[in-house]
């Protein structure tokens, strides 16, 4: 009886206490859903690692606090799309310009001009002022050094149709707007004839298409594929896990087809709740306290003059397919179709 | 669970509609607040879909390659799923096998792993240059490659192990709930273990294995983490894939809608086959079953047991646990996160806690509606599952960015997400609960004059109490595992574990990756061992 009656009381505690506790939740929840007000939203495109650094060292100089959402480049232009009703972002980061070249012809975006962005080479800003370039990433040929004897090591993608490479190839899909803008690149300079036969070529040779750019570099470092098309950083990535990998800038020779360099690019949204900080956070961004942070982070490549790309190759030194962010947007969705109907997997 | 008693086999029969005008009104705000909460979505969808004139990429031949693809790889996982789960739920219920209780329990840990976690520990284990290959290659000093679980057969292989814990739990919450004296007494009239088994127990174990067998194939269907990460094609990565290359989200819209098509076509298969038989078996005192003696057997079993556990649970823990380096980077990068647990946590249990209160309250009413509006709703209520959870956000942005930009913004966008696609989990577990309550208890209480508020108060909540908390915990874990949608609904600012092992796993930090996925087993499981435990110690 007394141990039943215990019991009750007991019972009744844990009753309070989870009552307590469910109270606690939703007060909790509270302030999250509150003074976001004031806050610069950013909406990025570019990896956390690569982008908080620069946001708290633009936290402790302007005392202007921001909230960042971290996701896919397409994802998050997707929802600035959804959100046109009423804007929740204010500055938009994504990690090739054709996506903010879409953007700007949707009109979702604001022009923004300044000095700093003046110093960014022509060809790496928008040409209707909406949106700039923030730093380079150069399309590369990775390979494995065990897997690749030097003597081997391809010196152009086109090479990489040789039945000798049959099997060892892999790229990310088009859901990395890298490789979107790289085929696009192959059809805006070699034509649309031409790259059809590259790309049955390079399928011949079972050319794997994996989710991600991580995926590629991984796969090759590792030893599953001996070749990747991906971007440059993934090279310094990959020896920083200490994989054994070897890199070509392809396509280098005079007259060559280069290799396409992608801005990562930042546009202020229009309708943005708090313009002046994101225009704050722009010229920030490529002051040389924001380009060092932002350079050194992740291998990227400077595109202001001055600024030191340590051991990056500089933008200088790189041969860059001549092609501008607006003639890529045009001509995405004729690529993707081109794709898609070689193979669905792209 | 454990109210067994003098066996009665009463077809159950639908219960007098409710009377009165307030009964009548609630049912009416239940129908609407349901209503509001499922349909604009699927309305959104299905006009998408429409829209989609040109399809780019999306063939009669593609759609009909993908039908096949994703419901063979969710049957086979399901059918696996059951494989696993039925042999585990009968000895740890039913025998003396050793560590039964210990085994019971974990049991329903890989619940807790969310599968692409699952996915993302074999494919480190057993990929194309995963540790296996590596180590066997290493022995006979040549590389070569023996396994590869990249593959339909690799998804298989991996949803039926993340997903078996739902029919393990529902079975053998239904072997404590039935009666051993049937089974006992076909024993005694000379029937074979084995001609018991399967003459006896499967067919009263039928609606249990039915309606878990149906959450494991619908999580399957709406997977998009692990066989995306395998490398298998199937709806929900294609619905991906248009979403995030090209714009145009008609194409989107069309793949999510023909997968919602078939998710329809399964409900109302299942509805098909449970309502053909139905036995009500709950009914006073209770008595529990002697166990079975295993005899030489036990060690065997156990044997058994343990590799259905060491491949759930244990492999994929220490998978992990291997990847978080040092234990003073765990605690450091614990210390820097600490916010997401408390997001995660306070997300979750304000989801599960609405998600159950709605879910008595329908699954109430629903008993006296006439059965066609109960199949509607309960219908409408579980085609939210099947919305792939991309999808479901980005048409939520759309919809309450526009009519609701209060609500936008806020977490309370990501709770209703989570009802959408969860309720059905609550409404489901406290129908059965209530299916198994002899009609006649409520239509005393009535008879002496007890409103519909009091009877539910005071007789069938407290009778279904110990399967309110079991939803409770299932709701919970499921909210603290969602990916698809928080992604895209969060506010700025705001994440949740998964966001988190999302983003470290994307950005190559594995070290960081596995930490926030332990956290996120760990938060997940807790509270589903409180419960346990208290209801052992019959506190709740």
């Amino acid at each position: 009886m007394a141990s039943a009656a215990s019991a009750k009381i007991e019972g009744r505690v844990v009753r309070v206490v989870l009552a307590g506790v469910l109270f606690a939740f939703v007060a909790g929840l509270l302030p999250a859903t509150a003074d976001a007000a004031d806050r610069l939203v950013i909406y990025s495109g570019r990896k956390e690692k690569a982008i908080k650094p620069v946001v708290d060292e633009f936290t402790k100089q302007t005392g202007i606090r921001v909230d960042l959402k971290v996701g896919k480049t397409s994802g998050l232009a997707n929802e600035i799309r959804m959100e046109k009703a009423h804007q929740r972002g204010d500055l938009y980061i994504s990690t090739e310009s054709g996506i903010v070249e879409i953007l700007t012809k949707e009109g979702l975006l604001d022009p923004y001009q300044s000095v700093a962005i003046k110093a960014v080479p022509a060809d790496f800003r928008s040409a209707a002022g909406t949106w700039t370039g923030i730093s380079g990433r150069a399309r590369i040929i990775l390979y494995n050094k065990n897997l690749v004897p030097e003597k081997d090591v391809p010196r152009s993608i086109f090479e990489l149709t040789n039945p000798t490479w049959k099997g060892k190839l892999a790229i990310a899909g088009t859901r990395e707007r890298t490789t979107l803008a790289w085929a696009t690149a192959l059809v805006a300079v070699k034509g649309e004839t031409f790259t059809r036969d590259y790309l049955k070529g390079l399928h011949a040779n079972d050319l794997k298409i994996l989710t991600d750019n991580t995926e590629v570099w991984q796969g090759v470092g590792r030893g599953e594929f001996a070749i990747g098309l991906t971007n440059s950083p993934n090279y310094y990535l990959a020896r920083q896990a200490n994989l054994p990998v070897g890199v070509v800038y392809p396509d280098q020779e005079s007259g060559g087809f280069g290799t396409p360099v992608n801005p990562n690019a930042v546009a202020v949204i229009k309708g943005a709740a708090n313009p002046e900080a994101a225009r704050k956070f722009i010229d920030f961004l490529l002051s040389p306290d924001g380009q060092r942070i932002l350079v050194t982070q992740d291998y990227e490549i400077p595109l202001i003059a001055g600024v030191d790309s340590s051991e990056v190759p500089p933008l200088q030194s790189i041969k860059r397919t001549a092609v501008t962010a607006q003639r890529l947007a045009d001509l995405e969705e004729a690529t993707l179709k081109l794709l898609t109907s070689l193979n669905p997997n792209w | 669970m454990t109210q067994a008693g003098p066996l009665t086999l009463t077809p159950s029969s639908s219960l007098a509609p409710a009377s009165g005008w307030l009964a009548q009104i609630g049912t009416f705000v239940l129908l609407a607040v349901v209503g509001l909460l499922v349909l604009p979505p699927l309305l959104y969808l299905a006009a998408a879909a429409l829209k989609a004139g040109e399809l780019g990429a999306v063939t009669i031949g593609s759609l009909v390659g993908l039908a096949a693809m994703t419901l063979s790889l969710a049957t086979l996982a399901t059918i696996w799923a059951m494989l696993l789960a039925l042999p585990l739920a009968w000895l740890v219920i039913r025998t003396d096998l050793p560590f039964r209780n210990l085994c019971q329990w974990l049991a329903v840990i890989p619940l807790a792993i969310p599968s692409y976690i699952g996915a993302m520990s074999y494919i480190a284990l057993l990929g194309p240059v995963g540790s296996v290959n590596t180590w066997l290659s290493s022995l006979i000093g040549a590389p070569q490659q023996w396994v590869n679980i990249y593959g339909f057969w690799g998804g298989v292989f991996v949803l039926g192990l993340f997903t078996y814990p739902y029919i393990f739990l529902l079975v053998s919450a239904a072997l404590e709930a039935t009666n051993p004296s049937i089974e006992e007494t076909a024993r005694s009239l000379g029937e074979s273990p084995l001609g018991v088994f399967r003459r006896v127990t499967l067919p009263m174990l039928r609606p249990s294995i039915l309606a878990g067998g149906l959450l494991a194939f619908l999580y399957a269907l709406s997977d998009f983490g692990s066989p995306s990460l395998l490398r298998v094609q199937v709806f929900t990565t294609a619905i991906y894939h248009q979403l995030n290359t090209r714009f145009d989200q008609a194409a989107a819209a069309l793949l999510s809608f023909v997968l919602v098509l078939i998710t329809i076509a399964v409900l109302v298969g299942q509805q098909m086959l449970l309502h053909r038989r139905s036995y009500v078996t709950i009914t006073g005192t209770a008595r529990l079953a002697r166990p079975l003696h295993l005899g030489r057997w036990r060690w065997p079993a156990a044997l058994l047991v343990g590799a259905v556990l060491g491949l759930s649970v244990f492999i994929p823990l220490g998978v992990l646990l291997a990847q978080t380096g040092s234990v003073g980077h765990f605690l450091e990068v614990v210390r820097e996160q600490g916010d997401y647990i408390k997001n995660s946590l306070l997300l979750a249990g304000l989801a599960a806690t609405l998600a159950v209160i709605l879910g008595l309250l329908i699954a109430f009413t629903a008993r006296h509606t006439p059965p066609r509006t109960d199949a509607l709703l309960s219908g409408t209520i579980q085609i939210g599952y099947a919305i792939p959870g991309t999808v479901l956000g980005l048409s939520l942005i759309l919809l309450y960015n526009t009519y609701v930009p209060w609500l936008y913004g806020t977490v309370g966008v990501l709770v209703v997400a989570y009802l959408i696609r969860f309720l059905t989990q609550s409404v489901q577990g406290v129908d059965a609960a209530l299916a198994g309550i002899n009609p006649h208890l409520e239509e005393a209480a009535r008879s002496l004059a007890a409103s519909p508020w009091r009877v539910l108060r005071r007789i069938l909540a407290p009778l279904v109490r110990p399967t309110l908390f079991a939803v409770w915990a299932l709701v919970f874990i499921s909210a603290m595992k969602e990916l698809d949608a928080t992604l895209l609904l969060r506010p700025a600012g705001f994440d949740t574990l998964p966001v988190r092992v999302y983003i470290h796993t994307v950005e190559a930090e594995y070290a960081r990756a596995a930490v926030m996925a332990l956290l996120l087993i760990a938060f997940t499981a807790l509270p589903w061992m409180v419960v346990t435990r208290l209801r052992e110690k019959k506190l709740v």
